[in-house]
């Protein structure tokens, strides 16, 4: 028997028993909504179609969660090919699997142990898929190590919400961990607060001062950065530094070492210049774990109605004892995503325009890597295409306030993200 | 062409080990590792939330683990754990089936199916039982778990018990341990600078600094410490009142030669540190000191470690009554010349602590090795002696259990709730993983006997016994897997005696997606 998704059920009495205890009966807190028995199971085994982006830590976990629940028609997304590092917790790989897709490997793995369950995987970038792609998907499960990939999801989803199709609305929930740290929320987008809004509660990254790392280097990690950001480019000219290279790391191992003994620095190790330049977070089966879990135990809920779900955010520090913190994270109505209003910036009136993007690129929420600038008919900076990008470089030296009056609105666009950004420019 | 151009390249990737570990080598580094390596866990079941645990115990590397279980597999169990193969699993010794398919996890690790000796013969065998580093349990049966805690709590190097418990979308696990000394406690609170009581070395470098006499290069290259330590030589008492604080933050401020100079905007920034005093973390001096003689004498916890607990307290006995000096320093503003004359200050006076600590040490354990002594005085901000008591005593005092619930009703309902469905199921004798009904009055009755008389049960009660009766045997895909990772995480703090494990019943609310801590 093939239900309307196409995949023909495997199913043996008993199968569900566990998931049926709460399918059959609703529960003192669920919704009337619920079509408790058939309806229900129908809808999760025969109808339900969900997308999964990642197949590393979280998506490995992710998958196999969503399988054992009796979701069938799920499909996967993931760039990246299997590393040995990956081994302590991506447990769907083994040794033989190193330099293989991940996406193709954890699907096919996937089928091979629960029966029945259909695993369709891409081997690429969620950006060369197009709306239509995404319009497919009853559910989008993120388990992300990137921030730029996660914006990228997320305009893309309150982008796709058309008031007049409710089919139209996907719940996006997202997951993320760091050690024995992590993070689950759901987000409805344009309903509840989407990840733009939130983008000031991410870590900042660790920035060295480039005349630390040139003049007056302190720490091991000083010299590593002297190593990668100015040795490299120096000595090996246009050559690429791959950081998966062991023959680069080496390379920069040597050179920040012998820097560190000029210096009597001491601390200089091949895994911590790995670290600094690879950027490396900790990573553990057990966090994985429990984030995925909770991010498809939320899936789960939302697909089911079998129980109220997360609002909308939860997160978790396991380092001193058991901590967690669910909370209601709000909805930001100058989201350049999903606000609608426009970001009011004041600035000096001595602000140049190049100032003003390395604040863009710089202020926690927004954070918008190389932008192009324009208002109205105004281009104040395009980085692309070559030929007005050397038409516009002039402004970079200009005030701002010598382009634009108080109160002028600016469009700030990146190639890298699928939304623009406005502001509302006054000067201090 | 100079040195960096050709550089002779050194070739120290590590081996292919510790690539594989790496992403959590950077957490409980190769000491961490090697005590997961050394360790043997017994699991008392192969349900799917006890398979879920394995894994993340497996894939980092523990040395061994044994399931012990005679179950056989059912459908439902094909059908709610990964570590079975799907409906060619049925039928066969559920405990081998898993073991087989973790195994493949981790070539380095090896596990037992034990499926022929029931758990009721080994829960009071503190022989078979000590033979293990941890025990996890999964919905044991009440009286079965309260032998083996029994068993376990009897001598004192028996080894931890991990008991979990889980309904649908509710679970709870609780570590029962003797009395477990953490020296890597990973505390996010940095040791004492000494700003407030610096030692001779630094005082003296710091009183005879002629910061007007420096070029503006040097002196805008002075690290916030001394800058400190000089500005309070110019007044003649710690500042007390906040007028006080203000003019001796001024001070600071007056001391630059121009405007930005960032090593005195940082030394204004971490001014309080010159009157907040260097006090001694409560969890030596009330958790630890008082009780050395007493509680936490051999063998309750073990010699050596009294020992480096013991030269601790003399050396706090000592004035200034402080810890020995850690070596580590933060980065702050400063020319490499002079950061490094500070670190090297900051080394020299933690390694004349450590004479003076070792001189301190007991002599009766024998030799303690010269690089415990120095992670301990290192981490010594951050030791802790983690104290539990005995699974379940909680719940034989009435009055802790009413009084939880008037504190925290919502964890203290799924509490209760989930101890009275494992009463309920073993009543009825139904096997575990089997479907059966438990009636909400049964759950009820059960809860009030937990609970003082009169006691008012309360909107939250009512919700969890709708709830747990929803799904009394409910071992769901995603509370397992949920469970999997944070009991492997407690196991993994336990077994690498690192970081912080969580006292008192872990309560798990998959509905709310929220976590508690009841009877702490």
């Amino acid at each position: 028997m093939a239900g309307s998704n196409g995949i023909a059920s495997q199913d043996w009495a008993g199968r569900y028993d566990h998931i049926d205890q709460i399918l059959n009966t609703p529960g003192p807190r669920t919704s009337p909504a619920f079509m408790a028995g058939d309806g229900v199971k129908d809808f999760l085994r025969n109808q339900a179609k969900i997308l999964v982006i990642g197949a590393g830590g979280l998506g490995c976990e992710i998958l196999a969660n969503l399988a054992l629940t009796g979701f069938k028609d799920i499909h996967v997304i993931d760039m990246d090919t299997i590393d040995i590092s990956n081994l302590n917790r991506q447990f769907l790989f083994r040794p033989k699997d190193v330099g293989q897709p991940k996406a193709t490997v954890a699907a096919e793995f996937i089928m091979k142990r629960v029966p029945g369950i259909k695993v369709t995987p891409y081997f690429g970038k969620i950006q060369d898929k197009d709306d239509e792609y995404y319009m497919q998907f009853n559910l989008v499960i993120c388990g992300l190590d990137s921030v730029e990939a996660r914006r990228w999801i997320n305009a893309t989803l309150v982008n796709l919400v058309d008031p007049e199709n409710l089919e139209s609305l996907k719940p996006l929930i997202d997951g993320g961990t760091e050690g024995f740290k992590g993070q689950a929320r759901v987000i409805l987008p344009t309903i509840t607060s989407c990840y733009e809004c939130s983008l000031d509660m991410l870590n900042k990254p660790t920035a060295f001062p480039i005349c630390t790392i040139a003049n007056t280097p302190r720490l091991p990690e000083h010299c590593i950065e002297w190593a990668s950001v100015l040795e490299w480019p120096r000595v090996h000219r246009d050559k690429k530094m791959d950081t998966d290279d062991p023959d680069h790391i080496n390379w920069l191992y040597t050179v920040a070492s012998a820097r560190a003994r000029e210096f009597k620095i001491e601390g200089v190790t091949w895994s911590l210049t790995q670290g600094v330049v690879k950027n490396i977070i900790p990573a553990i089966a057990s966090t994985n774990a429990i984030i995925a879990a909770a991010c498809c135990n939320e899936a789960f809920k939302i697909a089911t109605s079998s129980a109220a779900f997360l609002n909308n955010y939860f997160m978790l520090i396991g380092t001193e004892g058991v901590y967690s913190y669910t909370f209601e994270h709000e909805k930001r109505d100058d989201c350049p995503v999903c606000g609608g209003e426009s970001l009011e910036m004041s600035i000096g009136p001595e602000i140049t325009v190049e100032e003003l993007i390395d604040m863009l690129t710089e202020k926690q929420d927004i954070q918008i890597k190389k932008p192009s600038l324009s208002s109205g008919s105004i281009q104040i900076y395009l980085q692309a295409p070559p030929q007005l990008e050397a038409i516009t470089r002039p402004n970079l030296q200009k005030k701002v306030s010598e382009l634009l009056p108080t109160g002028g609105e600016v469009t700030v666009t990146a190639s890298t993200l699928p939304f623009n950004l406005s502001l509302n420019i006054t000067y201090k | 062409m100079s040195l960096t151009e050709s550089p002779e390249i050194i070739s120290a990737q590590p081996d292919s080990k510790t690539r594989r570990y790496d992403r959590q080598l950077r957490l409980w580094a190769s000491s961490g590792q090697t005590l997961l390596e050394e360790s043997r866990i017994l699991v008392l079941s192969s349900s799917a939330t006890s398979t879920s645990i394995l894994k993340n115990l497996v894939l980092p590397g523990i040395g061994h683990f044994t399931i012990l279980d005679d179950a056989i597999t059912s459908a439902a169990d094909a059908g709610n754990n990964f570590f079975l193969e799907g409906p060619s699993s049925i039928g066969k010794r559920r405990a081998s089936e898993a073991v087989r398919l973790l195994a493949e996890l981790n070539d380095s690790v090896t596990g037992e199916a034990v499926t022929s000796t029931p758990v009721a013969s080994v829960v009071s065998s503190l022989n078979f039982l000590s033979k293990f580093t941890l025990i996890i349990t999964h919905n044991l049966p009440p009286s079965q778990l309260q032998t083996l805690s029994d068993t376990l709590w009897s001598s004192p190097t028996a080894p931890a018990l991990l008991a979990v418990s889980s309904s649908g979308f509710f679970a709870e696990f609780f570590i029962q341990h003797h009395p477990h000394p953490i020296i890597e406690s990973h505390t996010e609170t940095p040791p004492s600078l000494r700003i407030r009581d610096p030692f001779p070395a630094l005082l003296e470098h710091s009183k005879s600094l002629k910061l007007s006499e420096l070029d503006p290069t040097e002196h805008a290259h002075i690290p916030y410490i001394p800058i400190l330590i000089h500005a309070r030589s110019l007044v003649p008492h710690d500042p007390k009142t906040q007028e006080e604080k203000n003019a001796f933050k001024t001070l600071i401020l007056s001391l630059k030669f121009k405007q930005d100079e960032e090593n005195f905007d940082e030394a204004h920034a971490q001014a309080y540190r010159v009157w907040t005093p260097t006090s001694l973390p409560s969890s030596l001096t009330q958790d630890i000191f008082p009780h050395l003689d007493t509680k936490l004498a051999p063998p309750a916890i073990p010699g050596i470690m009294h020992a480096l607990l013991t030269a601790l307290r003399r050396f706090t006995e000592r004035e200034p009554h402080v810890l020995p000096v850690s070596p580590g320093l933060p980065d702050m503003k400063a020319s490499t010349e002079t950061y490094i004359h500070l670190q090297r200050m900051y080394k020299d006076q933690f390694n004349s602590d450590k004479e003076m600590f070792k001189s301190l040490i007991p002599p009766n354990p024998g030799e303690i090795p010269d690089d415990l002594i120095e992670t301990f005085i290192r981490n010594a901000h951050g030791v802790q002696v983690f104290v539990g008591e005995q699974w379940g005593a909680f719940d034989k005092d009435v009055n802790r259990v009413g009084e939880a619930l008037v504190v925290s009703p919502k964890d203290t309902s799924v509490h209760l709730a989930l101890r009275a469905v494992r009463e309920a199921l073993e009543n009825s004798g139904a096997s575990e993983g089997a479907s059966a009904n438990v009636s909400a009055e049964e759950i009820k009755m059960h809860i009030v006997g937990m609970l003082p008389p009169d006691t008012e049960l309360g909107e939250e009660i009512d919700k969890a016994i709708g709830e747990i009766t929803r799904s009394p045997t409910a071992d769901l895909p995603n509370t397992a897997a949920m469970l999997g990772g944070l009991v492997a995480q407690e196991a993994i703090k336990m077994i690498t005696r690192q970081y912080v494990p969580q006292g008192g019943y872990c309560i798990v609310d998959c509905i709310d997606m929220r976590t508690g801590i009841v009877g702490l």
